[in-house]
């Protein structure tokens, strides 16, 4: 292409690849090449400083995000003041997305460790999309709904292995006593 | 040579003394300038915008009427601008049908109520006058008190002023009509953008907040303002068909002033009734066609549509507001914009109320921590 043009229809780099980077996302995983310039319009860019806090547990929760860049930390306030760190999360990674679909208050507290970009997509948004556009807030839905579900399915799991792993604690227990 | 390159440097320098003198006193004069003016800029500002509020308010509020519309012709193929053209292109087709129809009879009906006007006026003088008598036979210390006399005058400045001013306020109504359908257009197609771009302001910390808060809000706002039109229509409806059924003259405007009125809580319908009754007792007399009217106006359109079909129906109960605060929202808008200021007054004040309301119900329902309390948790 001719250079000027080039320059002309240049875009900056962080609109060339939002939509690419949310291709890269399960939540989305099912979305044709075109949905993606939608999903653009839809979602919210924001940057965060080391330290801010992205939401606390309590807070009335309307949506999830996405870690573009940067790392936030999961933890959880206990009344005694003592932080608990449940997870850590990267590029990539999504976080509060139970509360997508139905109101619910947070149940952890999201703190960015870095200099972070969140994409962050909300119900209200989601809820207005599905009236003009139900093809494309279905297909999110159901990336969603199979995330959400591979994901019960993965604690299930867990807990019938946890399950076990009492059980058999449970027994050796009850069986020491006798031993000694 | 030497000589020459001096006299070169001494004239080069002589030029900067000159570009920063001439710098320097344009600074200093721009400052002054600007210092001196703040007020004036203000004002300059303030008299900028001043005509920009009702067409930018008339503009959000249709956006809101238009915007199912465009909702409903909106497609996956068929993209937001082609549905907002096609929706202004039916209301064109809609509107110009319309007035075809009526510009005949509007032409007919304008030279007759110039006709009739004076003759209400004095109907109404008259009537005043036989009140008089009447109260002064009770109450002979109102004998100096000329109350036929200043209702008339007070009446006929009226008139007067509403002759003088239709030529500006037409002016002003040809900027509106040019106006507020380009707004509408923009607001309709990005209104979703220009949001966005006012909730991306705020900070991290509360963004979600003002996200979920501003849908919330959008919502309450776009119900109670079509409900609102809607409820007004369907009265101004009822009581042009109810006034139809007898040979009162203007049924249509006598209909048209009835639902605009209706947008006014408690006092809007007692002052459309007006012009409907006065006409009714000049032209028809106390009459069995009169009462028909006054029962047209009073049960049939306020008592059954009004209060008991489409208020339940239509608007939600939180929008109601006192009526002390609608006397005030009805001074302050009538003092801000006249006439029309008095109509979008109460609905301006409904519509501030159901926002402070749903932002309450948002913190109470989440039950969000006193921040003073939170801090003095965690110190």
């Amino acid at each position: 292409m001719n250079p000027l043009w080039s320059n002309i229809f240049r875009k900056t780099p962080a609109e060339e690849s939002l939509g690419g980077f949310l291709s890269t996302v399960p939540v989305f995983a099912g979305l044709a090449g075109r949905d993606f310039g939608f999903l653009e319009n839809l979602v919210h860019l924001r940057r965060y400083h080391p330290g801010e806090t992205v939401f606390s547990a309590g807070d009335p929760g309307s949506g999830m995000y996405v870690v573009r860049s940067g790392r936030v930390q999961v933890f959880l306030h206990h009344a005694d003041g003592r932080e608990e760190e449940l997870a850590q999360l990267g590029a990539g990674d999504f976080f509060g997305e139970t509360t997508l679909t139905a109101p619910a208050v947070r149940s952890a507290s999201v703190r960015v460790l870095e200099h972070t970009e969140l994409i962050g997509l909300f119900r209200a948004d989601l809820l207005e999309a599905a009236q003009k556009h139900p093809a494309i807030t279905n297909r999110i839905l159901f990336g969603l709904t199979r995330v959400v579900s591979e994901r019960l399915q993965a604690a299930g799991q867990e807990i019938s292995r946890l399950r076990l792993l009492l059980a058999d604690q449970e027994a050796r227990i009850s069986t020491q006593p006798a031993e000694s | 040579m030497k000589a020459s390159e001096q006299f070169l440097r001494q004239r080069q320098g002589r030029v900067h003394y000159l570009l920063f003198y001439l710098s320097m006193t344009a600074a200093i004069a721009s400052g002054l300038a600007i210092y001196f003016s703040a007020s004036t800029i203000l004002e300059l500002l303030k008299d900028a915008t001043s005509g920009l509020l009702l067409p930018l308010l008339l503009a959000l509020i249709s956006t809101f009427l238009l915007q199912p519309a465009v909702s409903f012709v909106e497609r996956e193929e068929i993209s937001r601008s082609t549905a907002i053209l096609v929706v202004y292109l039916l209301l064109t087709i809609a509107g110009s049908l319309l007035t075809s129809l009526f510009i005949p009879k509007w032409q007919q009906t304008w030279s007759s109520i110039q006709v009739d006007l004076p003759r209400y006026t004095a109907m109404l003088g008259a009537a005043l006058k036989e009140l008089q008598a009447n109260l002064l036979d009770h109450f002979p210390l109102m004998a100096n008190y000329d109350l036929a006399g200043r209702s008339r005058r007070s009446v006929e400045q009226f008139v007067a002023q509403l002759l003088v001013q239709s030529p500006r306020q037409a002016l002003r109504l040809g900027s509106l009509i040019l106006m507020v359908p380009l707004f509408t257009f923009f607001f309709l197609r990005d209104g979703r953008k220009i949001m966005r771009t006012f909730i991306a302001l705020a900070p991290n910390r509360y963004f979600e907040m003002a996200h979920d808060l501003t849908a919330l809000v959008t919502r309450q706002l776009s119900h109670f303002i079509r409900g609102r039109i809607l409820e007004a229509a369907i009265v101004g409806l009822v009581v042009t068909i109810g006034l139809s059924f007898t040979d009162i003259r203007y049924a249509i405007f006598l209909g048209v002033f009835a639902g605009v009125t209706n947008l006014v809580p408690y006092i809007g319908p007692l002052i459309g009734m007006v012009p409907g009754l006065l006409i009714a007792l000049v032209d028809l007399g106390m009459g069995g066609q009169f009462w028909w009217i006054v029962i047209v106006y009073f049960l049939i359109a306020q008592v059954i549509v009004d209060n008991f079909l489409l208020i339940p129906i239509l608007i939600s109960r939180v929008s109601n507001l006192h009526p002390i605060w609608v006397i005030i929202a009805i001074v302050m808008g009538g003092k801000l914009y006249g006439v029309l200021g008095m109509i979008i007054g109460v609905p301006v004040a409904s519509i501030l109320k159901i926002a402070i309301i749903e932002i309450r119900q948002y913190r109470r329902a989440f039950a969000l921590p006193d921040p003073v309390a939170e801090s003095e948790r965690h110190p």
